[in-house]
């Protein structure tokens, strides 16, 4: 940003349209020309909203089907949050949300937990598990670990995050992610995103300063979210705010079938608005009827006008412009930072990220 | 006293007692003086003894003791010497810096993380633009990240830069279609994250120094200023024909107005100081160090200034009366005092220089002066001297200069304040301003009422002299504000009054002397009554009852006549 002001005149206008523009020579201060992804970004959004990760898959010997992640929390990073601003972020795998982690119900999951933070962490997950694998009353202190393991059950979409008290503290500075589980028999295909609505309070002051989906304010303003028109989008969408009570969804000229935490088949309404509270999440799904660019935003305006606004840009399916995504291959992973597969499903053929689910692993 | 410095403690105390005894008895000593360390040791305790006696007598001694130096040389060492151990701690002071700002230094004394301040010093309400004036007031260089309006982000233009080092300034432009009359939240966000914000009540366009907005500030500025003072002024005929007891009931009346328009300036200051003012700044410290300054800059000036046209008796007429056309700026004011006092100290014919060759006549004359106004008994009647033109006429300028700087502050808030949106400039309030000012213009010629003649033109002087720095003021403060600017000038306007009135009562606590002189009959029971305005005075007559009432009657209802019109503001 600064390095800008080497050069002569910049134009500045609002960050959404109608916006006067004015030239300048000095800096230009705004959260969408500079996009939040520099080195120090707390996550990659494009990568990061299609990013499942399927885990180490071995398979037990009485057939069950074992999926091992590797998760390492940290709470020293000072990682930028949105264009300039930096905070103490403190993250599994170091970003913010942490991965996705991605299995069929029924299978076994295994999390490696370490703990490379100073302050003692775990993880909870939402869903159904013993209680010693909860994450709630063994606390892993610094340098320490601990292995997670559990039967994927129910199917549904949940959160999981740092049960360390104080809550509020710990999953605020974003040590949170989700976790889906497929149920056995695949929904349809579709092209299939995680948005994981969350805030920062940089300013310490318990009122967030920044309201963002999958981690950077305005990020799909200007790197919108690519969908084939008539195509199926499925929305893994969980809400991981803090302070504010409630979140919303709003999809513009359309509406979606929504599955409140995603643990049944059929849609509960056909709605274009979804509201959630902390911890809340479901499973959008939808169809663009026509192509170009829609909005999608927090119906509470002010999150949306502090960052919790993005764009899908419909394209013709015939013209698909491939985004990031041409890597299909499906690689077997660990779950570990900067070796996470970028798996996508957003060409338009048969593989749905069930059958990828399966097959690959 | 404790003698344990840079030496050895047992060697120095024995050594010490030894030096005392020598010394005082002049025998020899155990070491011999020429050894290096009974030297030191000695210059040691003498610069630290605080007994001047001693320092002195052991001084002597000492240099007996050293016996072949000769006195000259040895005070210059000794000078030498005082120098060096007065800057001895400047270096050791100077090297602590130098460690703590040393990394291992740094190491040792982080114990907190700085933590960055903004002050958003301003904002501007432009077309389809806001602009917020901010400043890095905290510990540290500091980036800029973002800016919001109504705590919502907004896309903005920063300049000169978004980095700004201590004390940097930088202006936040923000493009934004905001609506008149309402109010507005600015924040600005550091690359910590951490939010600064100020808010404006009611958004309005900030004025733009064209030549409309400068005339429509000019005509505020003649119909709150100006006019007022020179309405106040045409009660100098009626103020020629009152008698004693009004005349002192008049003065303090303009001493209460006075009073009342320093505290008003010194609260008002503070006020600017506490709410728009970077704490960096420590303004409310800033403005007993103006005033006071102020107060005593002015007080130097004026008393040097009048003692020498005093001594002369006859002061200069035939200089032009350049400096009454040019309005008067708080900045010049001190010199300006200086310079109409010279050219307008007027009445005698005879025309004199003002070159100050001979300044022991000058002194005696002063002196001389000074008895006579203080002893000699003459009646308010007959004070048709030089003399007694020029000092009333010297104070009702001292007046008018203060009210001046007055004025130039208050016209300052009025620009501010239409600046920063928070009045709304009614008709109301112009009347009210004009209602309170035109006491002013009753403060300036009170002092003139017992003079001698005055012409018109220098009355007319005056006023503008009062009245014409309310229009700077506007000007300033609608098109260049800045908070500090405002609290320096409102503290120099405070300091400014404070000392007219100081020179107020002096005047009075004289003429009332005077007064009382030609009737020799004592009263206790009104001293007590009267002591505390006229604090020199000691004898007091009968004459004096009337007039210890009236000056107190007319200092407090100067008070109420200022609170009462100020409430139309």
């Amino acid at each position: 940003m600064a390095k800008n002001s080497s050069q002569e005149q910049k134009a500045v206008g609002g960050h959404t349209p109608g916006y006067p523009v004015i030239k300048t020579n000095g800096d230009v201060l705004d959260p969408i020309t500079i996009a939040g992804n520099s080195e120090n970004a707390v996550v990659d959004p494009v990568k990061y909203l299609r990013d499942f990760n399927y885990g180490h898959v071995t398979t037990l010997p009485n057939g069950t089907t074992l999926r091992e992640y590797t998760i390492i929390a940290d709470d020293s990073e000072i990682k930028e949050v949105s264009p300039g601003v930096f905070y103490n972020v403190w993250t599994f795998n170091g970003t913010i949300p942490g991965p996705t982690i991605r299995a069929t119900e029924g299978d076994t999951i295994k999390i490696n937990f370490i703990n490379n933070g100073s302050k003692p962490h775990s993880i909870h997950t939402h869903g159904i598990h013993p209680a010693e694998m909860d994450g709630v009353f063994d606390m892993i202190g610094s340098k320490g670990k601990f292995t997670y393991e559990f039967k994927a059950e129910p199917f549904g979409v949940f959160p999981y995050h740092c049960h360390m008290t104080p809550l509020e503290e710990h999953i605020t500075h974003g040590l949170y992610g989700v976790m889906i589980i497929d149920p056995k028999v695949p929904r349809p295909p579709a092209d299939e995103m995680v948005m994981v609505m969350n805030g920062y309070d940089t300013d310490f002051d318990t009122e967030n300063n920044f309201y963002t989906v999958n981690g950077i304010p305005y990020y799909y303003m200007h790197n919108p979210v690519q969908i084939n028109k008539n195509e199926l989008v499925r929305v893994y969408l969980v809400n991981m705010l803090e302070f504010d009570p409630i979140n919303n969804f709003h999809l513009h000229a359309n509406l979606f079938d929504y599955y409140p935490s995603g643990t049944s088949k059929i849609p509960v309404e056909l709605n274009d608005i979804v509201t959630m509270s902390q911890g809340e999440r479901g499973i959008l799904e939808f169809k663009y009827k026509y192509p170009g660019s829609y909005m999608f935003h927090a119906h509470k305006t002010e999150f949306a006008e502090k960052g919790w606004m993005g764009i899908f840009q419909v394209v013709n399916s015939d013209s698909n412009i491939g985004d990031q995504s041409s890597s299909t291959t499906q690689q077997k992973s660990e779950l570990l930072p900067n070796n996470s597969t970028s798996h996508n499903n957003n060409n338009n053929s048969s593989s749905s990220s069930i059958s990828n689910a399966n097959r690959g692993i | 006293m404790n003698y344990k410095i840079n030496i050895d403690s047992k060697d120095v105390e024995v050594d010490k007692d030894q030096a005392k005894e020598e010394n005082h008895k002049d025998t020899k000593p155990l070491r011999s003086p020429s050894d290096p360390l009974v030297k030191v040791h000695n210059s040691i305790s003498d610069s630290l003894k605080d007994n001047y006696h001693s320092l002195d007598s052991r001084r002597e001694a000492n240099t007996n003791n050293i016996g072949s130096v000769v006195q000259k040389p040895h005070s210059y060492k000794k000078r030498f010497l005082s120098i060096f151990l007065a800057i001895i701690p400047l270096i050791v002071l100077g090297a602590m810096i130098y460690f703590l700002t040393s990394p291992y230094g740094q190491n040792i004394i982080s114990t907190g993380i700085p933590l960055p301040e903004i002050t958003i010093e301003k904002i501007e309400f432009h077309n389809n633009q806001i602009i917020a004036f901010i400043r890095n007031t905290g510990p540290e260089e500091v980036t800029i990240s973002q800016a919001d309006v109504n705590d919502r982000i907004h896309s903005a233009a920063i300049e000169p830069s978004q980095t700004l080092s201590r004390l940097g300034e930088a202006r936040v432009i923000i493009p934004f279609l905001w609506n008149p009359a309402e109010p507005y939240e600015v924040g600005i966000t550091t690359s910590d994250g951490t939010r600064f914000s100020n808010t404006v009540e009611a958004a309005a366009p900030t004025p733009i120094p064209n030549i409309n907005q400068v005339t429509l500030f000019a005509v505020l500025g003649i119909f709150v200023g100006v006019i007022p003072v020179l309405i106040g002024l045409a009660w100098y005929p009626f103020m020629r024909k009152i008698t004693k007891n009004q005349y002192n009931f008049f003065l303090s009346l303009t001493a209460g107005l006075l009073i009342f328009l320093g505290i008003e300036a010194f609260l008002e200051s503070n006020e600017i100081a506490a709410v728009n003012l970077a704490p960096v700044f420590n303004g409310q410290m800033l403005i007993p160090v103006v005033i006071i300054s102020t107060f005593l800059g002015l007080y130097f000036i004026s008393e040097y200034f009048i003692k020498k046209a005093e001594s002369k008796q006859s002061p200069n007429v035939t200089s032009s009366s350049n400096s009454f056309e040019n309005p008067q700026t708080a900045a010049a004011a001190a010199t300006k005092d200086v310079n109409i006092y010279k050219n307008h100290v007027p009445v005698s014919t005879q025309g004199s220089n003002y070159s100050p060759h001979d300044k022991d006549d000058n002194r005696k004359l002063v002196s001389k002066t000074f008895k006579d106004n203080g002893t000699s008994p003459r009646s308010l009647n007959t004070i048709q001297t030089n003399n007694d033109i020029l000092k009333p006429l010297a104070i009702s300028l001292m007046v008018a200069i203060g009210i001046g700087l007055h004025n130039f502050g208050e016209g300052l808030a009025i620009g501010a304040a239409v600046l920063l949106g928070e009045v709304a400039l009614s008709t109301f309030l112009i009347i009210g301003f004009t209602i309170h000012n035109t006491t002013e213009g009753l403060a300036i010629v009170a002092p003139l009422a017992k003079a001698g003649k005055l012409m018109i033109k220098r009355l007319i002087m005056l006023g503008l002299i009062a009245g014409i720095p309310t229009i700077i003021g506007t000007w300033i403060g609608g098109f260049i504000y800045s908070p500090l600017a405002s609290v320096i000038f409102l503290a120099i306007g405070a300091g400014a009054i404070f000392q007219v009135v100081y020179a107020l009562i002096v005047w009075m606590s004289k003429s009332f002397k005077q007064t009382s002189q030609k009737q020799v009959v004592l009263t206790s029971k009104e001293e007590m009554q009267n002591t505390n305005v006229v604090q020199t005075n000691q004898k007091l007559t009968n004459i004096s009852t009337n007039s210890g009432l009236s000056i107190i009657a007319g200092f407090i209802l100067g008070m109420l006549i200022m609170y009462l019109t100020g409430l139309f503001v």
